[in-house]
């Protein structure tokens, strides 16, 4: 069964002549527990298709479908409950908060939820992410590898139907990026967690299960 | 190097245009400060020049010195010296004698036109008189007189060529100009030509102060280049011309002291100014620091681009200027209005025409204020610019957070109450400006409110007012004396307001001046309480020492002098002898009304015993009777004001007994109280009498005093609010500039916190929270030095007519306005947020 599924998805800006494509009949199903990558040149429409999947915008056609959610028919509100509650963000420059310290902001979804979180689980992923003993830390303090990690355990740590990650090594050295799509991989296997990841690296790319192509708002698949 | 300075003008010019709103907080600000400085500069300037015209009008001339006594030969020749830039001469000629001036002293005499505009007393309309009988004179005498204001009405005056003739003659003229009167004036003077005044000099001896004859006296006035140290200047003059034996005196408004005790009723406008700047310097400063903050990155790019550190300061304070070129002439001009509408009610003296002073100083002084309040708000904001470091700059936000805090051990702070207070603390400097800024105002607010709530009435009413109604003697105040023989309070007007049946209670004042010594007693009395201490603090606050202090010496050296000896009953004695009176002894009214005791006014001071007056039990001898002093007092105003001695030991007496001393006395105070419904009646009755050949008479009633105590009060009160009021108004205007700011510089934190799931409801309640902290923090500082300074020193201010309350009730007032500022102003900036989408906040940098 697949948990993400687009069809004819189609967004637009602008008016004629002006009108710019920037996902022009996009149809991708992502299944439970998958590793997938999207990637595309700049430009190519992948932060659009991210938007969208994330529910951050809306088509101008078509529909997104999350867990059985039909995005389109949720209200501002709904959506962004949605969000915090079946998806998690991982962003290029990691979108700390800065007042609030690193277990804060790991926790900071599921206390806007209202709901307890389960500190079992929260201590799990922050072992696995290197994070245990800097949890009182503020964010400033930290290098961007040990923020993006915090990033990571944020959206993990609401135990979200997707984790999109836009371009999460982008801001990072190699070295660095690799350790970071390493654990992001280790997690998804290890909690059965499914990823999107979104870049313009293809040796990021290959580390995932399946790479989707984006270019001019058009998908293709690629199977290895 | 021409090239450069103009692109850092052109750069200066553009960023200005393109910060439309934040500039306008930077005008509003700027705006209010240079208000407030014009406002506060045109009060203390107007208030200076109106007391000075008050005391110069006390003083008659405006004259730098005058002498009263010197020869024509004398008068040319100090015209003639060089330090003399303007002179004015004048000849007595006599007093007027005329029935309807009901005591109001009227000099005849011949002036030259500078002498008569140094007395005030240059006609306004017509002209002084040239021929033998043209007189002018001034509005009053004119009204008091019946002579319509008329060029060519007949005036004739009844005069004495000296004041103690016992003939007067009678002369007629005709009325050739006038000018308007003023009540502060002690005598009236009515101008003739030199022609009659020389000839009535014609054959007389030749005058003589000392021997009280004045008829053809030369007097003069002369002003030299500027009013300081004009006993010097006349030393030099008197001495230069060979003719120390002239005596000038010097304008007692412009001695030292005279000046010190104007520039001290200017005082609280003076620290006012203080706070204008303290206030002004909060709000600039923080709105240019955000303003730097806000586009440090620019700053730091053209610091990359090659842009010294100097060139950056310079670019800020370019802005500054440019919107102090806005702000301060708006501010000079609306600050000018405020202070001349403010100005009436700054002086309490009833009667006193006041002028709002257009001085070019108002404007010069209050421009350059508020420039260095500028400047010196634009320093710090200016050095952050300079030192900004080119690779920071474009990492750092302008809610920096401090980075002295690393860790924090919580694990609550994701809620929104927990990041809301944090996020208050982002940039610590801002929220304690703030904070201090909109306290400051609050404060001031209520120190002012509650200074001026403990203004007591009563207590005031108390001491001023001794019943409903009081009618003063035409001649009570006249500055050679009261005259017994003065009869404005007349038996008929007495039986008129007997007949009136509303009289409830009455109460007699009789007074009568006699020569007599005092006992040894006394004298160690007198010799104990002034000591050197207090002749030095007193000779430092009275003009009038001087006189006083040779008249002390005469009297501790044993001579006798003449004191005024009050009668007195009912209403009168009862309020005079009240108990807060009574400094030492006891009052006993019955054995008081048995005719052998006298009370002793003391000065106003502590009970205590070893006043300097006689001592209770004391025998004292007045007019051949002999009685045993019963009290000392403190002298109640309404009894004791009018003129007597320059030193004066007076005694209370029963009224009654004072009558069988002196029996041809008249009354010279009447007080007495009607049913409240009586009152407009009684008033109608006392001011028809009053127009009817009294207009000397004075009447003071209780109603008058309210009013005048109401004067009193709006002037301490007036400066005050205004510049707390204004300080407020900064604070807040501080408080939503931080505010708008801070949420504002946090768009794109927002939109990423609400991409991981925070609902805009949420959101909103994370910032309507970071205002309720912000104000319920400024609440708590200002209620706590509120009720400090309320509690400590208002309390502490308390004596004189005023009663302690405590009361933060401008606190209170302003409570819920500041809390619903604290919502309305995220609410409003959220909306403007809102009209941009998560994604394209998200992408904005």
């Amino acid at each position: 069964m697949s948990i993400l599924q687009t069809t004819h998805l189609t967004k637009q800006y602008g008016q004629a002549p002006n009108l710019v494509k920037a996902l022009d009949d996009v149809n991708i199903s992502v299944e439970q527990g998958e590793f997938v990558a999207v990637i595309g040149t700049s430009g190519s429409g992948k932060s659009t298709l991210l938007n969208m999947l994330g529910g951050l915008d809306r088509p101008s056609s078509g529909s997104v479908k999350v867990d059985n959610f039909e995005l389109g028919k949720l209200s501002d509100e709904d959506l962004t409950v949605f969000r915090r509650q079946r998806i998690g963000f991982v962003f290029q420059n990691y979108n700390l908060v800065p007042v609030l310290n690193v277990y804060e902001n790991i926790i900071m979804p599921i206390q806007l939820d209202g709901k307890k979180q389960d500190e079992g689980f929260i201590k799990e992923i922050t072992s696995l992410l290197g994070l245990e003993n800097k949890l009182y830390q503020m964010p400033n303090t930290l290098s961007g590898g040990q923020q993006q990690r915090v990033s990571i355990a944020r959206a993990l740590a609401s135990k979200p139907a997707i984790v999109l990650a836009d371009e999460p090594t982008g801001n990072l050295d190699s070295k660095t990026s690799g350790e970071v799509i390493e654990l992001l991989k280790m997690t998804s296997k290890k909690f059965h967690q499914t990823v999107v990841m979104i870049t313009h690296n293809p040796e990021i790319a290959e580390q995932a299960d399946r790479c989707i192509r984006i270019e001019d708002g058009r998908t293709t698949e690629e199977r290895r | 190097m021409k090239r450069q300075t103009s692109i850092l003008h052109i750069l200066t010019k553009r960023c200005f245009q393109k910060n439309k709103g934040r500039n306008l907080a930077a005008i509003l600000a700027i705006f209010l400060t240079a208000m407030m400085f014009a406002a506060l500069f045109t009060m203390a300037q107007s208030l200076e020049q109106n007391i000075t015209e008050m005391y110069l009008r006390q003083a008659g001339t405006t004259a730098h010195a005058s002498a009263k006594q010197v020869t024509d030969i004398q008068i040319k020749k100090i015209a003639e010296h060089p330090d003399v830039v303007n002179y004015g001469s004048s000849i007595v000629v006599g007093i007027a004698e005329n029935q309807q001036l009901a005591g109001r002293q009227l000099e005849i005499r011949y002036a030259d036109s500078q002498y008569a505009k140094y007395s005030f007393a240059y006609p306004s309309k017509g002209k002084l008189p040239e021929k033998q009988n043209e007189i002018a004179l001034d509005t009053l005498t004119a009204e008091r007189l019946g002579i319509p204001l008329e060029l060519g009405q007949p005036v004739t005056l009844e005069w004495k060529k000296e004041p103690n003739s016992p003939e007067a003659v009678s002369s007629h003229f005709e009325l050739c100009g006038w000018w308007e009167g003023n009540l502060s004036s002690y005598a009236g003077m009515a101008w003739v030509s030199e022609a009659f005044a020389l000839d009535a000099c014609a054959g007389a001896p030749a005058p003589s102060l000392d021997e009280g004859r004045i008829l053809g006296l030369r007097m003069m006035g002369v002003s030299f280049s500027n009013h300081k140290n004009i006993e010097a200047k006349i030393a030099k003059v008197l001495s230069e011309t060979g003719m120390a034996q002239v005596e000038f005196s010097p304008n007692l408004t412009y001695t030292p002291e005279m000046q010190y005790s104007i520039f001290m009723e200017n005082m609280p406008i003076y620290s006012g100014m203080v706070l204008v700047f303290l206030a002004g310097y909060l709000i600039i400063f923080n709105v240019f620091q955000i303003s730097v903050a806000l586009d440090i990155q620019f700053y730091g790019r053209l610091k990359t681009l090659g842009m010294t550190k100097k060139q950056l300061k310079k670019l800020v304070f370019g802005q500054g200027n440019r919107l102090s070129f806005i702000g301060i002439p708006i501010g000079l001009i609306a600050g000018w209005i405020l202070g001349a509408v403010l100005v009436p009610s700054l002086v309490t003296v009833k009667g006193m025409d006041t002028t709002a002073s257009a001085s070019p100083w108002i404007f010069i002084g209050s421009a350059l204020f508020s420039y260095i309040t500028v400047t010196a708000s634009c320093m710090l904001p200016a050095r952050m610019a300079g030192k900004v470091s080119p690779i920071e700059a474009l990492r750092y936000t302008d809610a920096d957070i401090n980075l002295k805090k690393k860790t924090k051990k919580s694990k609550n702070g994701a809620s929104l109450l927990g990041m809301a207070w944090a996020n208050l603390w982002r940039s610590r400097k801002r929220t304690i400006i703030v904070i201090c800024s909109l306290t400051l105002g609050f404060v001031l607010m209520s120190y002012f409110y509650a200074e001026n709530a403990s203004f007591d009435m009563e207590k005031y009413l108390l001491d001023f007012a001794a019943a409903d109604y009081q009618l003063d003697d035409a001649t009570n105040n006249l500055s050679d004396g009261y005259r017994p023989e003065s009869q404005t309070i007349s038996d008929m007007l007495l039986s008129d307001i007997a007949a009136l049946g509303s009289v409830e209670e009455t109460g007699r004042l009789y007074t009568h001046q006699t020569k007599m010594g005092i006992s040894e007693q006394a004298q160690n009395n007198l010799k104990a309480f002034y000591h050197e201490e207090r002749l030095k603090d007193f000779a430092a606050n009275d003009p009038g020492f001087p006189n006083w202090k040779a008249e002390f010496d005469k009297v501790i050296a044993g001579q006798e002098n003449e004191y005024t000896v009050y009668g007195a009953d009912m209403l009168v004695l009862e309020a005079a002898a009240s108990s807060n009176y009574i400094l030492d002894g006891a009052f006993d009214q019955e054995k008081f009304a048995s005719g052998n005791y006298a009370l002793a006014v003391g000065p106003s001071t502590s009970p205590g015993s070893g006043l300097p007056t006689w001592a209770v039990g004391e025998k004292v001898e007045i007019a051949g009777r002999e009685f045993e002093i019963m009290a000392v007092t403190s002298p109640f105003q309404p009894m004791v004001k009018g003129s007597g001695p320059v030193f004066d030991l007076p005694l209370v007496i029963p009224a009654d007994v004072f009558l069988e001393l002196w029996p041809e006395s008249h009354l010279r105070k009447f007080f007495f109280n009607v049913s409240d419904d009586a009152m407009e009646e009684v008033y109608s009755l006392l001011s028809e009498y009053q127009k009817g050949g009294s207009m000397g008479m004075n009447i003071v009633s209780r109603q008058t005093i309210a009013e005048q105590y109401e004067a009193q009060r709006r002037s301490s009160a007036v400066t005050g609010y205004a510049i707390s009021i204004t300080t407020a108004l900064v604070g807040v205007l501080n408080f939503v500039n931080s505010m708008a700011t801070a949420i504002i510089s946090r768009k794109r934190e927002f939109a990423m916190i609400q991409s991981i799931g925070m609902t805009k409801r949420q959101l909103r309640r994370m910032l309507d929270l970071e205002g309720l902290f912000y104000a319920g923090l400024t609440l708590a500082a200002s209620y706590f030095l509120g009720s400090v300074v309320v509690g400590v020193v208002v309390r502490g201010m308390e004596g004189g007519f005023t009663t302690f309350h405590f009361t933060l009730m401008p606190l209170v007032c302003c409570t819920p306005v500041l809390l619903l500022l604290a919502v309305l102003v995220p609410f409003l900036c959220f909306r403007n947020l809102e009209k941009q989408s998560v994604v394209e906040r998200l992408r904005a940098i």
